[in-house]
């Protein structure tokens, strides 16, 4: 802790504070343009100088810790002026093109000017040729560029491409996109741009920023649930003309989106109330017996069917949901809480991570960011463990362990062996660990036993644990004995668990739903194939998209956070089914008090949860869930003999920036689902780059294109379901990995 | 002394303008008035400017440094007032020096100029104005003449001086290597660590092994000690060697390495110096054979420098980058004379970095190298670091052993600290000087690590003789002790015997490790190369060619025992020339290595200058280090090294004192 002043008031620092930090917390205004609070500072601007009262000079305010006893001043009539002077050079030659510019009324640089008070400029300099170039669905307009280098540092820190770089060159230095890079489009750059120089194609020249209703909202595309703004307005000039998202923004200062998160905005749906089709739909839950739906709901909309199965007695299918919901109760049960104890921030402020059975960077990008912090600013150990090799992250993993596909348990209990801290445990779980065969699980799951002495030995000396389970475990057929496994893991060990839900609501579901195995004879589908089917594109009754509701996620965080209707919707939801065959509230929203209490949700109203982060990037969304505990019992059993998982395999796997239906449609996405192989798949399928191809999954033909993705090794493809609008239940519930005869569709 | 027409530089003006001869005054400063074989006009840099000849056109000159700033500093375009305050200036003096100039672009130059030296990102933007205002101050009447009657410089169109320019810094100049030191600190701070390794490689390969084993005499020349305290440059430096290696990442090589050429040259020796000889001719397409006598590669790092100060896997990250090359390596190879002969024939170039691996003798009555115990450091460290790293020799053991070593230099401390490791009983070391020298010769870490460890030191003192028992094994050693006398004339103290405070200590072993000399046995005398006076090979000292054309020399076999960036320095220079030599036939220094040494005569630190605009009293970062407890018993590396957050903070107290100058010829 160091004591100092700022403007004579007495602050105090903490470690890792910078003047301007504790400035700004204290609520002392300092200009900046380029400081980023999320990223490390950058100090290109050199706006936020400040003077130090006995010392000669200006102070760099976001890079410099205090020193104890100093009096910080923030402003004077000489910092003023070097202000002034500063924001007289970001303009010479800026392009006078406020008038169409997207950024304007939105722009840092047209701020300071104005701040500053520069109404003239006395000096230029020759302009060159100033490039726009696109990078794919972004668009640099290098003249608008006051090298801030923002950009280059969201993608560096916290998304972990590091496909922009600076050109350096004097008066020509411009951002580069760096060839043949990872990029993910993500649109954190473009984000995080305080001028007009980065702006999508979709946004551009459609509308002045100050048009622009802001909804507070969530993101519905993964379990992450990130905060984020529908930016909405009339389409037309009337005010009863149709609204449109327009954008997603978010609080960029402290908070990241993937690509998804803000560029699929654009899948409402748009419907009239049909009286014969919601009749027809009555009629239906009158016969149906079950309701197949999957995680891409609300809370609320998670207890209305579970208020309809307590009073008509539907059986609730929903097989991934149900899949998540055994992992996490075998996994409490050994664990002793309900829930995992780990968060994202946990990840960021790991300096040991371990990843396990999940293809983050397309499974779950805010948890990659995460580990691409923890990498970067922490320098953390980040182990993969994965069959697939993913290029894409290189740079964030610093050991990469490939296992056999289909011997996660195995792998579960070699990692078990390596961390368990043998002293205090129980004689039975000490003569379980005792009795695992090393050697052979080893070869079975063919990873070597340098590879995990290596492993270990990097954990010397380390602080912050953390073990991020995927979805492979959570689908494999020993997923309980797996889930008790990694129980032990939060329970015996300084990790720190998260357990990645699959789908945006799979932890709300798992915990408000009491899900069942089989269906009936007639089924309602809710966005899911079923006799009768609700959904938001084409079904038998159409429903709001996840944009067009109010109500409550509970994220990986394990917090239950709000989301706001964007887009208006004119046709029934689910509330008004539920309330014309029997349950009565007036809105959905008036079931989140009454979430279940006894699985950690809160007695509060929808209107009592907040969604914002304060100044210092605390969250303030919703609630944190409570985590109960559990009464712990140590039961799990032996590693089953590990099976052969031979010839051409296919992974199910979504494409970056796609995560199902809601992702599919969106206009500003890449939506091509290939079957995508390496080079050895080709060959050991015999199929070639470009060719039609068949396999079955099940009882199911599927028919894709191949691709060779030459990044890629080993003999199992990607195999993408996004593209699925209405998908049978099954199809995201069953073991990732599948044996398949892939055929050639001639012709 | 310089002779100058006019020049304003730090403190010092000089102007010798309306002067006669007599009257003239010369500068204190070593200016570069000659550029290689040619007179220099001018010089102009951070601190000033100089004039050597009457007739330069300085607005034009004034005109250049801020073209030169604004389009060949590789190292700005990253803050406002640099980039865009760099323009300005230029097409303003520009705009003067065509005629086209009005008084009004004075004052804006003035103004431009305090913005850049008040908030520039490096002291490169916060400098260049300097000698410009000196310029438009000094030679008012050149500019106004220009303004007021509309007329074009003297020498605007005039192509026939050549204005050659150099960036550097305090901390680069220092550097042996050269390394750019700013630009690798800045890739950390901004978590761009493959831009850091690349700066590092640009003029130093060995990342891992600088970044943990330099003695960085750059540290000394640190601007940012003239505001509190040197930054820890050093340690710095592996932070982005750590990151390739760690992530498996593919070399980050420094630029895109050209495609074979068909020229050959033979390195005889794969130490520092070899590698890196071997590395930048690969770079530039030529192929490479080392051939190195001892079965592993390395040189003296490999077998001399201690695992627990340069883990071997570490060191070999840094051979496997030149190997990665395509360097040919010959293992096991001792070079002769008559391979020598053969050499020069079958390849283009010849390059000796054989160090210096004969062990000097301490110097005392009855030394003799057959006693038994008597074991030199040179041999003794091979023995150690061939078992422990290598398994390719016995292991030492010295349990219930008695060690004296006598040095004072980093070879000894190896000798002591590896004893310890060897379990010895005691292990003492004798000093002729005092602990404030060693602490000079080595580093504050390097001794209080060993005294931390169990290493007994014996100052101003000195063996007068060895004593053995009827087995020719050494049992004793006489001890004199020594007081400093301060020398009336001011040199060095003098040692004066203390009479009657011999002692006697016994020992089982004494290992001499005072310097080292070159075998360079290998020279065929018919080749007739020069040798200096300390018996090493005499080169040019600039491109490092011997007398003889086509062989090079470069590292300790040069210099004589020095340190690992000395060799590297060198060679890397020797590679740049032998490129050229291969070219042309001729060695000759490019102009910017013309530049580099022009300003390391100048020197480019000013430990007296007055630094503002950094606050004071912002602690230098210290890395953790193992427990004594349990290094004494290990070989684990002592140093863990920064953590990122200290790298990070040590990072942003470095303030990039780019500087930019620049000569007219």
């Amino acid at each position: 802790m160091t004591t100092f002043y700022i403007n004579g008031q007495k602050v105090t620092a903490n470690k890792n504070d910078t003047i301007l930090s504790v400035a700004r917390r204290e609520g002392f205004y300092i200009p900046t343009l380029c400081y980023l609070t999320k990223v490390k500072p950058i100090s290109s601007c050199r706006l936020c100088v400040v003077e130090v009262e006995g010392q000669n000079g200006f102070i760099l305010s976001c890079q410099t810790p205090p020193v104890e006893g100093i009096n910080v001043i923030t402003d004077s009539q000489k910092l003023f002026t070097h202000r002034q002077n500063i924001m007289k050079m970001y303009d010479v030659n800026h392009p006078l093109e406020c008038g169409v510019c997207d950024k304007s009324g939105n722009c840092d640089l047209q701020n300071k000017t104005l701040d500053f008070e520069v109404s003239s400029q006395e000096f230029s300099a020759k302009e060159q040729k100033r490039v726009i170039e696109n990078w794919g669905f972004i668009k640099y307009d290098e003249s608008l560029c006051i090298l801030c280098e923002r950009c280059v540092h969201v993608c560096n820190e916290v998304v972990g491409d590091n496909a922009l770089k600076i050109g350096v060159g004097g008066y020509k230095s411009r951002i580069v996109r760096v060839e043949d890079s990872s990029c993910s489009e993500c649109g954190e750059c473009m984000a995080v741009c305080p001028v007009g120089a980065l702006t999508t194609k979709d946004f551009q020249y459609k509308t002045n920023a100050w048009e622009l209703q802001k909804i507070p909202a969530t993101c519905a595309h993964c379990s992450s649930g990130c905060q984020i703004f529908y930016e909405v307005k009339h389409v037309g000039s009337c005010e009863k003309s149709d609204k449109k998202v327009y954008r997603v923004t978010n609080d960029v200062d402290i908070n990241s989106l993937c690509g998804a998160g803000r560029f699929a905005y654009d899948f409402n749906n748009s419907s009239v109330k049909d009286k014969d089709k919601f009749e027809k739909a009555i009629e239906a839950f009158h016969v149906a017996d079950t309701i197949v739906f999957n995680s891409y709901i609300t809370n609320e909309e998670a207890l209305i069917l579970q208020r309809l199965k307590e009073k008509f007695g539907y059986k609730l299918i929903n097989s991934s949901a149900l899949k998540y919901q055994k992992f996490l109760q075998e996994f409490s049960k050994s664990a002793g809480s309900m829930l995992y104890n780990g968060t994202i921030e946990d990840i960021k402020s790991a300096d040991f991570a371990i990843v396990l059975g999940s293809k983050i960077s397309s499974d779950n990008p805010i948890v990659k960011y995460a580990l691409n912090t923890a990498q970067k600013n922490r320098r953390a150990e980040i182990c993969y463990l994965h069959p697939i090799q993913d290029e894409d992250i290189k740079q964030i993993v610093t050991q990469h362990i490939k296992y056999e596909v289909g011997s996660e348990e195995g792998v579960v209990a070699l990692l078990l062996q390596l961390f368990l801290n043998q002293e205090n445990l129980e004689d039975s779980l000490k003569s379980y660990i005792d009795e695992l065969d090393i050697g052979y699980l080893s070869a079975e799951s063919n990873i070597g036993e340098e590879e995990l002495s290596k492993l270990k030995a990097k954990s010397i000396r380390k602080q912050n644990f953390v073990l991020v389970i995927g979805e492979d475990l959570i689908t494999h057929k020993r997923a309980e004995n797996i889930a008790k496994l990694i129980g032990l893991f939060q329970k015996y060990t300084q990790f720190k668990v998260i357990i990645i839900p699959t789908q945006t609501n799979t932890l709300g579901v798992s915990l408000i739903c009491d899900l069942d195995e089989k269906k009936g004879n007639y089924s309602i589908g809710y966005n899911v194939k079923g006799n009768f089917t609700l959904s938001c594109f084409d079904g038998d009754l159409s429903m709001p998209s996840l944009n067009q509701q109010e109500g409550t996620f509970t994220t990986i965080d394990k917090r239950v956070v709000p989301t706001n209707v964007a887009i208006s919707y004119n046709g029934y939801c689910l509330n008004d089914i539920a309330n014309a065959i029997g349950l009565n509230k007036k809105y959905t929203i008036d079931y989140t008090i009454e979430l279940p209490h006894e699985k950690g949700f809160i007695k509060k109203s929808f209107d009592e949860l907040s969604n914002f982060y304060n100044l210092n990037g605390d969250d303030n969304r919703g609630y944190a869930l409570e985590n109960k505990v559990v009464n712990s019992i140590v039961a799990v059993e032996s590693v089953e003999d590990i099976g052969e998982f031979n010839g051409t395999v296919v992974y199910r796997c979504e494409s970056v920036n796609q995560f199902n239906y809601n992702t599919f449609v969106s206009k500003n996405l890449a939506n091509d689902s290939f079957l995508i192989g390496s080079n050895q798949f080709a060959i050991a399928a015999k199929i070639g780059d470009g060719d039609e191809v068949e396999f079955s999954i099940g009882e199911n033909l599927i028919k894709k294109v191949f691709k060779i993705d030459k990044k890629l090794k080993g003999t199992i493809a990607m195999n993408p379901s996004f593209d699925r609008l209405l998908s049978d239940d099954w199809v995201s519930s069953s073991y990732r990995y599948q044996k398949v005869t892939i055929k050639r569709v001639e012709g | 002394m310089s002779k100058v027409v006019f020049s304003l530089w730090q403190n010092e003006l000089i102007d010798n303008r309306d002067k006669s001869e007599t009257e003239c005054k010369e500068s204190a400063f070593k200016f570069p008035v000659n550029f290689g074989d040619n007179a220099t006009k001018a010089f102009i840099g951070w601190e000033g400017v100089a004039i050597f000849d009457k007739d330069i056109d300085v607005v034009k000159l004034s005109c250049e440094y801020a073209a030169q700033y604004q389009v060949y500093s590789e190292a700005c375009g990253r803050c406002a007032p640099g980039r865009w305050g760099g323009r300005i200036l230029y097409d303003l003096l520009d705009k003067i020096a065509r005629g086209e100039g009005e008084l009004s672009d004075i004052e804006h130059l003035k103004e431009v100029s305090q913005t850049m030296k008040e908030t520039s990102k490096c002291e490169i933007g916060k400098s260049v104005p300097k000698p410009l205002l000196t310029l438009i101050e000094y030679f008012q009447n050149d500019f106004l003449d220009l303004i007021y009657n509309k007329k074009r410089s003297k020498y605007y169109d005039n192509s026939d001086v050549k204005y050659i320019s150099k960036v550097t810094a305090p901390c680069m100049d220092a550097c042996p290597a050269h390394v750019d030191i700013p630009a690798y600190i800045e890739g950390v701070k901004d978590l761009l660590l493959d831009d850091s390794l690349k700066a590092t490689r640009k003029t130093m390969p060995l990342a891992h092994t600088c970044g943990r084993v330099c003695p960085h005499p750059c540290e000394n020349e640190c601007r940012r000690a003239n505001v509190d305290e040197p930054i820890s440059i050093m340690e710095l430096k592996r932070i982005g060697a750590d990151y390739e290696d760690s992530h498996g990442l593919n070399w980050f090589h420094p630029t895109t390495p050209k495609p074979k050429n068909g020229k050959k040259v033979c390195i005889i020796g794969a130490g520092p110096a070899g590698l890196t000889a071997a590395y930048y001719l690969a770079l530039e397409g030529v192929h490479c054979d080392v051939y190195e006598e001892l079965p592993v590669l390395g040189g003296e790092v490999a077998v001399g420098v201690p695992e627990y100060r340069m883990p071997i896997g570490k060191y070999n990250q840094d051979i496997e980058l030149v190997r990665s090359l395509g360097v040919n390596f010959i293992t096991n190879f001792r070079v002769k004379p008559d391979d020598m002969i053969k050499f020069e024939q079958d390849y283009d170039a010849v390059v000796v970095c054989t160090g210096t691996r004969l062990s000097k003798k301490v110097r005392c009555k009855n030394e003799r190298t057959e006693i038994k115990g008597y074991w030199p450091a040179i041999p003794f460290l091979d023995q150690i670091n061939l078992n422990i790293k290598y398994n390719l020799a016995e292991p030492v053991d010295l349990t219930g052993k008695t060690v004296v070593c006598v040095g004072g230099g980093f070879t000894s401390m190896d000798v002591v600290r590896c004893s310890i490791r060897a379990n010895a009983k005691r292990v003492v070391m004798l000093y002729r000087r005092d602990e404030k020298t060693i602490i000079k010769n080595t580093s504050y870490e390097e001794y209080h690590e060993a005294i931390e460890e169990g290493v007994e030191f014996i100052f101003q003192s000195a063996i007068e003789e060895i004593f053995t028992d009827e087995n020719d094994r050494l049992t004793k050693l006489r001890i004199n002790m020594y007081e400093e006398q301060a020398d009336p004339n001011g040199g060095r103290p003098q040692l004066v015997k203390v009479e009657g405070a011999d002692f006697d200590l016994e020992c089982d072993y004494l290992v001499p490790a005072v310097s080292q000399d070159a075998d360079l046995s290998l020279l065929p005398k018919e080749c007739e190369i020069d040798m200096t006076s300390w018996g090493t090979i005499k080169t040019d000292g600039t491109t490092y060619m011997t007398n003889k054309k086509g062989i090079f020399a470069a590292g300790d076999c040069e210099y004589g025992p020095m340190t690992i960036v000395n060799a590297v320095g060198q060679a890397k220079r020797a590679a740049s020339c032998i490129v050229r030599y291969l070219e042309s036939g001729e060695a000759k220094r490019n102009d910017d290595e013309i530049m580099e040494d022009s300003l390391r005569r100048l020197r480019v630190y000013n430990k007296k200058e007055k630094v503002s605009g950094w606050l004071k009293g912002l602690k230098r970062e210290v890395s953790e280090k193992l427990d004594v407890e349990s290094r004494k018993y290990s070989q684990e590396e002592v140093n863990f090294g920064f953590t990122q957050e200290q790298a990070l903070y040590e990072a942003s107290r470095c303030m990039r004192c780019y500087y930019i100058a620049m000569v007219a010829v």
